[in-house]
């Protein structure tokens, strides 16, 4: 069996590796592809299965565009060291993601820098074990 | 002199001869290995206990037999629950952040560990070529139902554990799951009564301060996402549980399918107790309609999707969604 299959399966495998989304499929992000936006916060939901990170972005033509940014739910967020004051509407910052295939404006998080002290916040830290 | 010399050597040797005869036959009749910790040869400790679960035809011949060498089990006290080895408190997770149900398998590999049936093996290859085709997949937990066992195990989010001298309970934070274990001597649900549920029905023991379980009406399931293989509801489960140190529990489980496993499939399932010296840690409640950006659709080609954002103007079902 191992022989016949280890090509799907390798591939196959990669589409649960960690980190990846562990309640659901990361199917509909880019595989490897992202995108870095900045913006200001608009709302951050801090819920289960999974939080989002709502933030507002300006075009060149001026026009805001929110985008929402998916993580983990709170207590992986907190693991992370990422806590719901950390992002309270009006905050600035540069997030990075894994978009969407079809285009629609919301990304997997993979780091957020918040732009008043230059602190990071990596969601997938969470799954840390210390 | 000589024939009192010869004559404590004969006894010597008789003390000696029932010594060995006395161990040998109790090790017979305990069947089990002993726990094997994974700081030594795991490779080799793994096809012992792996060897072990193959020597019974059915889960229960197994679970009747460790119950019949811990001479039924013995519950532990209520004075005895603040002893090391039943102080299961703390907040837990994966000891490795693993999506594998069997944590020695590399995250880039198949179920190398399971001997499948060609049933089993069809499966695995029907998952395999789903992902090579699309890339993707969906995942039936998207809608947050709960994982039920044997999957539970590989569930990587928080875990906590309540240890009673009658009940032991095993909570997933993921869907706010609890699993009850039995030690006060019941047997499982009668088989007029008896039905499939998501973590089946468990019943346990005691053996010195290793929780000895055996779980069965389980519904049918698969073992995580991925090339991972599915379990049917012939499934039942042997676990020995065991606080291996003050941060790290441990349960050896041997999984039982006629459907999908050949042969009965042990893993050694691991536990961390994690920091949280400021106590934030917390298993909150899960429920999909907290938010309505987490729902998710399964598309026509069997991958994921989100049906709509509400951050998003004018959103609707506009994808392909079945």
């Amino acid at each position: 069996m191992r022989s016949r299959f280890i090509l799907p399966l390798a591939f196959a495998a990669s589409a649960i590796a960690f980190p990846a989304m562990a309640h659901h499929s990361g199917a509909m992000f880019e595989p490897t592809k992202e995108v870095t936006l900045s913006g200001v916060v608009k709302e951050f939901q801090f819920t289960n299965p999974h939080s989002w990170l709502l933030v507002d972005v300006k075009g060149p033509d001026g026009k805001v565009t929110t985008w929402g940014f998916e993580a983990e739910g709170p207590s992986s967020m907190t693991r992370a060291g990422i806590r719901l004051k950390d992002f309270t509407p009006g905050t600035p910052v540069t997030i990075t993601g894994r978009p969407m295939k079809d285009g629609r404006p919301a990304a997997l998080w993979v780091k957020a820098t918040r732009t008043s002290d230059n602190r990071v916040f990596v969601p997938a830290r969470g799954f840390a074990v210390k | 002199m000589r024939s009192k010399i010869l004559g404590l050597v004969g006894i010597a040797i008789i003390v000696v001869s029932l010594v060995v005869v006395f161990v040998i036959s109790r090790a017979a009749a305990q069947g089990a290995p002993k726990w094997i910790n994974q700081d030594g040869d795991w490779a080799a400790g793994k096809a012992t206990l792996q060897a072990f679960g193959e020597r019974f035809p059915t889960s229960e011949a197994m679970f009747d037999a460790l119950k019949k060498a811990a001479n039924g089990g013995k519950p532990p006290t209520w004075a005895q629950m603040g002893e090391p080895a039943f102080d299961w408190s703390g907040v837990y997770t994966r000891s490795k952040p693993s999506l594998q149900y069997d944590l020695d398998l590399p995250p880039e590999g198949g179920p190398d560990s399971a001997k499948l049936t060609p049933a089993g093996q069809a499966v695995v290859k029907t998952k395999a070529d789903q992902l090579a085709r699309t890339g993707g997949e969906y995942d039936p937990l998207s809608d947050c139902r709960p994982p039920g066992t044997p999957r539970w195990f590989s569930e990587p989010f928080l875990k906590e554990w309540v240890v009673t001298p009658n009940q032991t309970w095993l909570m997933n934070e993921m869907v706010n799951v609890i699993r009850r274990v039995y030690t006060d001597g019941r047997g499982h649900t009668n088989e007029e009564d008896a039905y499939p549920s998501w973590n089946g029905d468990t019943i346990g023991f005691w053996d010195g301060d290793i929780l000895v379980a055996h779980t069965k009406d389980l519904m049918k399931g698969q073992y995580q996402r991925g090339v991972q293989p599915n379990y049917s509801e012939k499934t039942t489960v042997v676990e020995r549980w065991h606080k291996v140190d003050p941060k790290t529990l441990q349960a050896d489980v041997w999984v039982f399918d006629s459907v999908n496993l050949a042969k009965p499939w042990y893993t050694r399932q691991s536990w961390t107790k994690l920091t949280d010296d400021e106590k934030l840690l917390r298993l909150r409640y899960w429920d999909c309609r907290e938010n309505d950006n987490n729902k998710i659709v399964v598309n026509k080609d069997g991958t994921s999707q989100f049906p709509g954002f509400t951050f998003v103007p004018k959103e609707g079902a506009q994808n392909n969604a079945k």
